[in-house]
């Protein structure tokens, strides 16, 4: 005959697979892992999708990947990385739902003119391997300030004026763009 | 382990009430994003919307600005063009509202910022924008000034941000 407070001392299968055999563990265990998720995905890799076709054919349309925010933790962001570019602060505890995905072409400092088709820095020719169509983009020389970077798409062949591009400020690049 | 059980309960508690007083007595900069979210969702337009609820979505639009208020927006290689008053905003509200087949408006990132005399405010967001069946939308940074005007928070100005110069 089994002992009855024996098996009430022992906790049943369901319960094992359910929340362990120590279930204040495993609560304790749920917050460190909701906790670690939380501030992994809001602050140290957020997810993106890609959204239009300006990054293309380097990113196409849909396309999910991650920002890495630790990415200029020690240094600024470097020319040819892609990275994201927040619109509105939505302040220090939340991450921003809206960004731009650009390629650093300029940075502080630096004067940057599209001629021909071409970008120039500093009056030189800026060579882009990552670029697979041609254009006619014209566009008078400007010049970056000490804390901005000149970003732009690797997809040259939209019209200049439909292509967002420009100098962003140190502060609104939030990151750089993982793969 | 009913100690603990009294300690999680008492914190709970807490939260709880903590949570129901920013209900009940919301700080003004709830308000003021409230009333960009209110903004916004005015001027999102159903497609099955009629002439007449469209006449009406513009007489509730201008009501979230003041008699003298200022809309400035980028308009790209043509520059800048800014509209002054209510009339001016009407007009231009009506024009929209009636050419675009469907429109969604959304508010997102929004802060806001609460003069230290609680009559002015400042408040930054990002449209996310979808016309008609279209699947793509447009982004567009913005910056509203607020004014508290017999108890309501108005928009003196509100203006398009260049988020890339």
């Amino acid at each position: 005959m089994q002992d009855p407070n024996h098996s009430a001392g022992k906790p049943g299968w369901v319960q094992i697979v359910l929340i362990g055999r120590r279930p204040a563990f495993t609560l304790v265990r749920i917050f460190v892992l909701v906790l670690v998720c939380v501030v992994t995905v809001k602050f140290i890799l957020l997810p993106i999708r890609v959204d239009g076709i300006s990054m293309e054919p380097t990113y196409h349309n849909g396309r999910i990947d991650c920002v890495n925010r630790l990415a200029y933790w020690r240094h600024g962001p470097q020319r040819g990385d892609v990275v994201a570019i927040r619109l509105s602060d939505p302040g220090p505890f939340s991450a921003p739902s809206q960004m731009y995905m650009k390629r650093v072409i300029g940075l502080p400092g630096e004067t940057v003119w599209f001629h021909e088709g071409h970008v120039y820095i500093n009056g030189r020719l800026l060579d882009e391997p990552y670029l697979k169509t041609t254009c006619d983009w014209e566009h008078e020389p400007l010049v970056c300030g000490p804390d901005q970077y000149y970003v732009v798409g690797d997809n040259r062949s939209m019209p200049f004026e439909y292509h967002r591009q420009g100098r962003a400020d140190r502060d609104r690049i939030i990151g750089k763009v993982l793969l | 382990m009913k100690m603990a059980l009294r300690v999680a309960l008492l914190i709970l508690g807490v939260v709880a009430a903590v949570w129901l007083w920013t209900v009940v007595f919301p700080s003004p900069e709830k308000i003021v994003l409230r009333r960009i979210a209110g903004l916004a969702a005015t001027a999102t337009i159903s497609p099955g919307e009629g002439a007449i609820m469209r006449a009406g979505k513009t007489s509730s639009f201008i009501g979230y600005f003041s008699t003298d208020a200022e809309i400035s927006y980028d308009l790209g290689s043509y520059g800048t063009r800014t509209i002054s008053g209510r009339d001016e905003i009407r007009e231009l509200a009506a024009g929209a509202f009636t050419t675009v087949g469907s429109l969604n408006v959304q508010f997102v990132d929004a802060t806001a910022r609460v003069a230290a005399d609680k009559q002015s405010a400042e408040a930054t967001c990002t449209a996310r924008v979808t016309t008609g069946d279209n699947k793509d939308f447009d982004v567009q940074e913005l910056k509203f000034q607020l004014k508290r005007i017999d108890g309501d928070w108005l928009i003196t100005r509100a203006e398009t941000v260049k988020t890339l110069q």
